[in-house]
């Protein structure tokens, strides 16, 4: 037997790397998902575009009392959000779910990865994917519906904090889920209840007041209002403050997910 | 802590406390020193926390209280994860990959960069004899052969600490012959090892030094013979049943 893996190498003061550690964990995660392509991209993609062009092109004709917007115009920034919100879910819960459950997150743990680091992948690499889906979407979406961007710098602020809630949200249910029964009950029980009660398909200003209120304490409808108005210009409330609550969730979940990672409850034994 | 020549000491743990949430208590109080170049068994029934203290060691555990030192640096520093390699008892291995990228992926997060990782992966699949499955994924493997990507994955940084928790558990003959051919080999060549087994014979041919380990606690260690001559047994087997029978029966 022969070779350099068979002798131990040095003993250093400080751990010092050719390469980060970080960018090979990004990398990594982006390949797992580049790998099962059908899945992670062309599935959201494609069951966005059946919304825009069922509710966006067919339905439409039958909607009216949306102002200068048809109504695909109006829903799509509210599907570009939940699809990005979806996308982040699922990959989160694959990706640290699955690595807690077959426990070869033990490999990135024992490594001289640090906790930033690990997380910092994991929710880049889940940004990028939100990136992919959300362009390939409106790739389609754009010349359907006629969409325009009316504020392109305010979708420049709060595009990346959707990306970062949509991440950590996933992050987040990753590390607390305890069976993929978990995983999917949260999918179906809580995202997509919220998701269609968050504004998407209708104005929430038409709703009586009390369902008005009701509608203000989900967070997905301040996501949806915050895309709203980068691509309209407009929406149910002020772009001020769908911009600073975005921010606050994106905040909030960064926040959470830390502590997860600091302490390791959920990480470690 | 350093040995006697100055070369500090591979492992040093000390009061090391970790209790479950049942109420279970893993390690209790516990100390061990393993001297750097040993080939270390540690020898304990199911349950006494060899796999706690392992967890520990590398950043899977958090213990309760004490303090874990590899090669003289605290074991949550990067610079101690980076001299310790780790193939654990159970198969887990990234089920995305292909053999050949779980081995170059392990060897990044190590810090190293791609073209040696990718030296090092193909160096590490002929060593475990994986070449002929290096483009497969894990999933796809037969049990014997994750075996060997587990092994083959602990060795792609390498490591001066080799941690290796029941590394022959399940496997044939053959493949147990090859492992402790390969951890003798790396013994040789200056790589401390730590060897958790059920394998009483297995301790006994293949470590220069045995821990026995119950309810947490180090009860007694030693070279074989001491141990067999301390406790008037012929075999480590027999030692075995009269240092760790109140537990393990």
């Amino acid at each position: 037997m022969t070779g350099v893996l068979l002798s131990p190498g040095e003993v250093v003061d400080e751990f010092r790397a050719e390469r980060s550690p970080f960018s090979w964990l990004l990398e990594r995660e982006v390949l797992r998902y580049l790998r099962i392509w059908r899945y992670s991209l062309v599935g959201p993609v494609l069951s966005t575009i059946l919304f825009v062009v069922v509710f966006g092109t067919v339905l439409a004709r039958h909607v009216d009392g949306l102002g200068r917007f048809s109504y695909g115009q109006f829903i799509v920034p509210g599907l570009l959000v939940q699809a990005v919100v979806n996308v982040g879910y699922f990959n989160g819960t694959t990706s640290l779910y699955e690595a807690r459950r077959d426990r070869y997150l033990h490999c990135v743990l024992a490594s001289p990865l640090r906790w930033g680091e690990i997380l910092g992948a994991l929710v880049l690499a889940s940004m990028l994917r939100g990136i992919l889906v959300a362009a390939a979407v409106l790739a389609v979406a754009v010349p359907l519906t006629d969409l325009d961007v009316a504020r392109p710098g305010y979708l420049a602020l709060v595009a990346p904090a959707v990306l970062v809630v949509a991440a950590q949200f996933g992050i987040i249910a990753g590390a607390v889920a305890s069976s993929l029964d978990h995983v999917y009950s949260i999918e179906s029980l809580v995202l997509l209840p919220l998701g269609f009660l968050g504004g998407i398909f209708y104005p929430v200003n038409q709703l009586a007041s009390g369902w008005q209120l009701v509608s203000e304490l989900n967070p997905f409808f301040w996501l949806v209002q915050a895309g709203r108005t980068g691509f309209l210009g407009s929406a149910d409330v002020p772009g001020w403050a769908a911009l600073l609550v975005t921010w606050a969730f994106a905040a909030v979940l960064s926040a959470w997910s830390a502590v997860i990672f600091v302490r390791g409850r959920r990480l470690k034994s | 802590m350093r040995d006697h020549d100055g070369v500090p000491t591979a492992l040093e743990v000390r009061g090391l406390r970790k209790s479950y949430g049942d109420g279970f208590t893993a390690l209790d109080d516990l100390d061990l020193s393993i001297p750097a170049g040993s080939l270390f068994g540690l020898l304990g029934p199911n349950g006494a926390g060899k796999t706690t203290l392992i967890g520990s060691v590398c950043n899977l555990v958090r213990p309760d209280a004490g303090s874990i030192q590899v090669f003289g640096h605290a074991a949550d520093t990067r610079e101690a994860r980076a001299l310790v390699g780790l193939a654990e008892q159970d198969i887990n291995v990234d089920r995305f990959l292909s053999v050949r990228q779980v081995l170059v992926y392990h060897a990044g997060y190590f810090g190293v960069g791609r073209r040696e990782a990718v030296r090092r992966a193909d160096e590490a699949l002929e060593l475990l004899g994986l070449t002929a499955k290096a483009k497969v994924t894990a999933p796809e493997l037969s049990g014997g052969m994750q075996r060997r990507l587990v092994l083959a994955r602990a060795l792609v940084n390498r490591p001066r600490l080799l941690i290796l928790d029941e590394p022959t558990a399940g496997v044939d003959v053959d493949l147990r012959a090859e492992i402790w051919r390969l951890v003798r080999t790396l013994n040789d060549a200056g790589t401390t090892i730590l060897l958790t087994t059920h394998y009483l014979e297995e301790a006994e041919a293949l470590c220069d030094e045995i821990a026995l380990i119950r309810a947490g606690q180090i009860v007694d260690r030693g070279t074989a013979v001491a141990l067999r001559a301390q406790y008037a047994v012929g075999s480590i087997a027999d030692l075995y049943q009269r240092a760790l029978a109140p537990v393990a029966s």
